[in-house]
């Protein structure tokens, strides 16, 4: 009995060495059918795509709606700010409703950096790609001449990337059309606007960050996003979207004091906002300077208290930048923590070492290997050794060139 | 990034101060004060005909005008808070209570109320230990925000504070120089972190001197013989001295690539068998009604 294959958008059954399915469970029930989201093949749970389709595909499919996923930022916030456009423009582009929150930047002018959607997907290319019939045979026999059996075999996907058409891509270099951005129904906070009411009253909360709750609460009741309330016609997503959080600019001294005097602000917050998500149809995303935060045990008091963790280690201006193992990537990427949602066991990603690199139209994130190393004079050099040869050239750079010239 | 013009050097593309609306920071330690190149910033303001106003905590007002010219001192307001910072005694200048956005703006739009002017914080040191981080990042940010002041340049030295501290205010930053000193005597280091609006970020690192007049001269790059790339040696090639020929002349190449190999396939063949037709064997399967059981729902007769 051939398993049955019932899609509600046909996609192609494409052969993939990844052990993703293009199986899609039929279901009878009634489930809400908002666009821009789908159900998760691994537990039914509704996903929403985060932007970056190697993420989503890292995240077990993508975000699940009523979850919150925690950014920690690299060094400049340029990549980890890259994620959050690049979740409001997905938001933008699937008619979903924002709400964007800062403490540095006007909400206004983070919605006009977002990157441009490429809406023809069609003139994406992979390399792995199916032989299409219409091709020119020429090109692609010429390619091998003794091995072209192998021809259309994929070659290995180092990038990973889920088959059906979810998420969408984006063009970094151009900002997103004001009659796009403009369709979007979309709120704010701005910390600077929402001055504290009243100072001095000794609470384990800050004002900014119940300020901020209350707000985030007051839109979803507002707009019909709370799953306690009747349930409207035609029902859509919220994403949330709250920049650096912890930092000094929203009033919380976490990044500043070894032991800071807020220390449950942010996590009575985080709290708040977790149960705030759990009744709601909405998904948040969480920016935080964690490498301002000295205080480890903190750090992962946070992690616990968001459902899915990345967090994001820039090459710029480390010592990595020069290591020729790195050259062809901007940053690792470390999975901190992935959901356990209505099930025993999550979905963990097959692989740990993870790297990022931000192209024009993409964000991938692409699994760290070696490269075959071709050349007979030059030893077998293992990452650690070549981490190691890098730190220790200051010293003494002679003994380690001998070092390398050991090979048996 | 470490590709630069020559005659362009970040460094001095600072000092022109073409960054309208930034933030620089000038971060430096006790092996190297950075309150030169502070100065010469203040010259390359003042020589721009901007108005400078300079909120003078770490060293008096004498020390500081020391090697500016003085016919630049009309453009130049020196807001004395290293004498009485607390305020211990009732006229004081200025203290560090009154750092904040407003009272700052004040200050600025009295003696420049047309042009928006330079603010120098001579150093952001003595005023962390007074007033809460928070509050500091909360008047930097605002001050940059509004209108009223042109650039910010502060001096902070970082082996006074913590590194969450020192981070928080770098964050802010829209450039960061930090000075060390040299190998050679008269000779710093500066390494430069500029962010641009669109979130690039680019590095450099520069060595620079200061000479009387409070010119910045920049010198070459720092040779780091840490971060040298591994020269690539001369590759032995060992079909050089042998007794036989390995090598190929031109028309023995063409021979060679011309020679048919023996299981080679004509392109038609390889078509063929690389997209198979329809006679191969290929199963085509249409899932029917009967095909569709649903575990929950086996009599197929539930109305959900």
């Amino acid at each position: 009995m051939a398993a049955p294959v019932k899609s509600m958008d046909k996609p192609p059954a494409e052969f993939s060495p990844l052990n993703f399915t293009s199986f899609q469970k039929k279901s009878r029930t009634k489930s809400l059918s908002i666009p821009g989201t789908r159900p998760s093949v691994q537990n039914g749970q509704l996903l929403v795509s985060s932007g970056v389709t190697s993420l989503d595909y890292l995240l077990g499919g993508g975000l699940a709606v009523g979850t919150v996923l925690l950014i920690e930022e690299d060094r400049y916030d340029s990549f980890s700010r890259m994620i959050f456009k690049y979740f409001l423009a997905e938001g933008v582009v699937c008619r979903h409703e924002l709400f964007v929150a800062a403490a540095q930047d006007d909400p206004d002018d983070i919605l006009q950096e977002l990157p441009a959607p490429i809406l023809d997907d069609v003139a994406i290319h992979r390399p792995g790609e199916q032989p299409r019939m219409s091709c020119e045979p020429q090109d692609t026999l010429d390619a091998m001449k003794i091995a072209w059996r192998y021809q259309n075999l994929p070659k290995v996907q180092s990038a990973l990337a889920s088959s059906s058409r979810f998420g969408h891509y984006y063009d970094v270099s151009k900002t997103m059309e004001p009659e796009i951005r403009q369709a979007a129904k979309w709120h704010r906070f701005y910390h600077p606007e929402h001055p504290p009411l009243s100072s001095g009253t000794h609470s384990p909360k800050l004002e900014s960050y119940s300020a901020l709750l209350k707000s985030l609460r007051d839109v979803i009741q507002r707009e019909g996003f709370d799953l306690t309330a009747p349930l409207p016609k035609s029902r859509n997503i919220l994403r949330v979207g709250l920049h650096s959080l912890g930092s000094a600019l929203w009033g919380d001294d976490l990044c500043c004091y070894n032991n800071p005097k807020n220390v449950h602000a942010l996590t009575s917050f985080l709290y708040g906002l977790r149960a705030l998500l759990r009744t709601s149809l909405s998904v948040a995303v969480v920016t935080v300077p964690s490498h301002l935060i000295q205080d480890r045990a903190l750090m992962g008091s946070i992690t616990r208290l968001c459902d899915n963790a990345i967090a994001l280690e820039s090459f710029k201006g480390s010592e990595r930048e020069t290591n020729p193992l790195y050259k062809d990537y901007h940053g690792l990427l470390h999975v901190r923590q992935v959901p356990r949602l209505n099930c025993l066991a999550s979905h963990l990603p097959d692989h740990k070492d993870l790297a990022f690199k931000l192209k024009r139209k993409q964000f991938t994130i692409e699994r760290l290997h070696l490269p075959p190393d071709l050349s007979e004079t030059v030893s077998r050099v293992s990452k650690g050794e070549l981490a190691g040869a890098a730190t220790a050239a200051a010293a003494c750079s002679s003994a380690t060139s001998s070092a390398k010239h050991l090979d048996f | 990034m470490l590709g630069n013009a020559p005659s362009f050097t970040m460094l001095s593309e600072l000092l022109q101060g073409t960054d309208v609306g930034g933030f620089l920071l000038i971060q430096d330690s006790c092996s190297y004060s950075g309150r030169h190149l502070l100065k010469s910033f203040i010259d390359a303001a003042l020589n721009r005909e901007e108005v400078v106003h300079v909120l003078g905590l770490d060293v008096s007002e004498e020390e500081l005008k020391e090697g500016l010219k003085s016919f630049v001192f009309q453009r130049l307001h020196f807001h004395d808070a290293y004498a009485d910072p607390l305020g211990w005694t009732d006229n004081s200048p200025f203290t560090v209570h009154q750092f904040s956005s407003s009272r700052l703006t004040e200050l600025l739009k009295q003696t420049a109320p047309s042009k928006p002017a330079t603010l120098v914080i001579d150093s952001l040191s003595w005023v962390l230990r007074h007033i809460s981080p928070t509050a500091v990042c909360h008047t930097l940010q605002q001050l940059k925000k509004g209108g009223a002041v042109r650039t910010i340049i502060g001096l902070l030295h970082e082996d006074m504070h913590s590194r969450g501290i020192v981070g928080s205010v770098c964050r802010l930053a829209t450039s960061v120089i930090t000075v060390e000193p040299g190998t050679k005597g008269e000779e710093a280091l500066a390494k430069i972190t500029k962010r641009s609006k669109s979130g690039k970020v680019t590095q450099d690192e520069q060595i620079f001197s200061i000479r009387k007049d409070l010119t910045v001269t920049v010198l070459s790059k720092p040779t780091n013989p840490g971060h040298k790339r591994s020269t690539t040696e001369e590759q032995v090639d060992p079909t050089a001295n042998l007794t036989f020929n390995l090598r190929l002349t031109d028309a023995e190449r063409e021979a060679k690539e011309k020679l048919a190999l023996p299981f080679v396939f004509s392109k038609e063949k390889k078509t063929a068998l690389l997209h198979s037709g329809p006679g191969s064997g290929k199963i085509l399967y249409e899932p029917d009604a009967s095909d569709d059981y649903d575990q929950e729902d086996p009599d197929d007769d539930l109305d959900v």
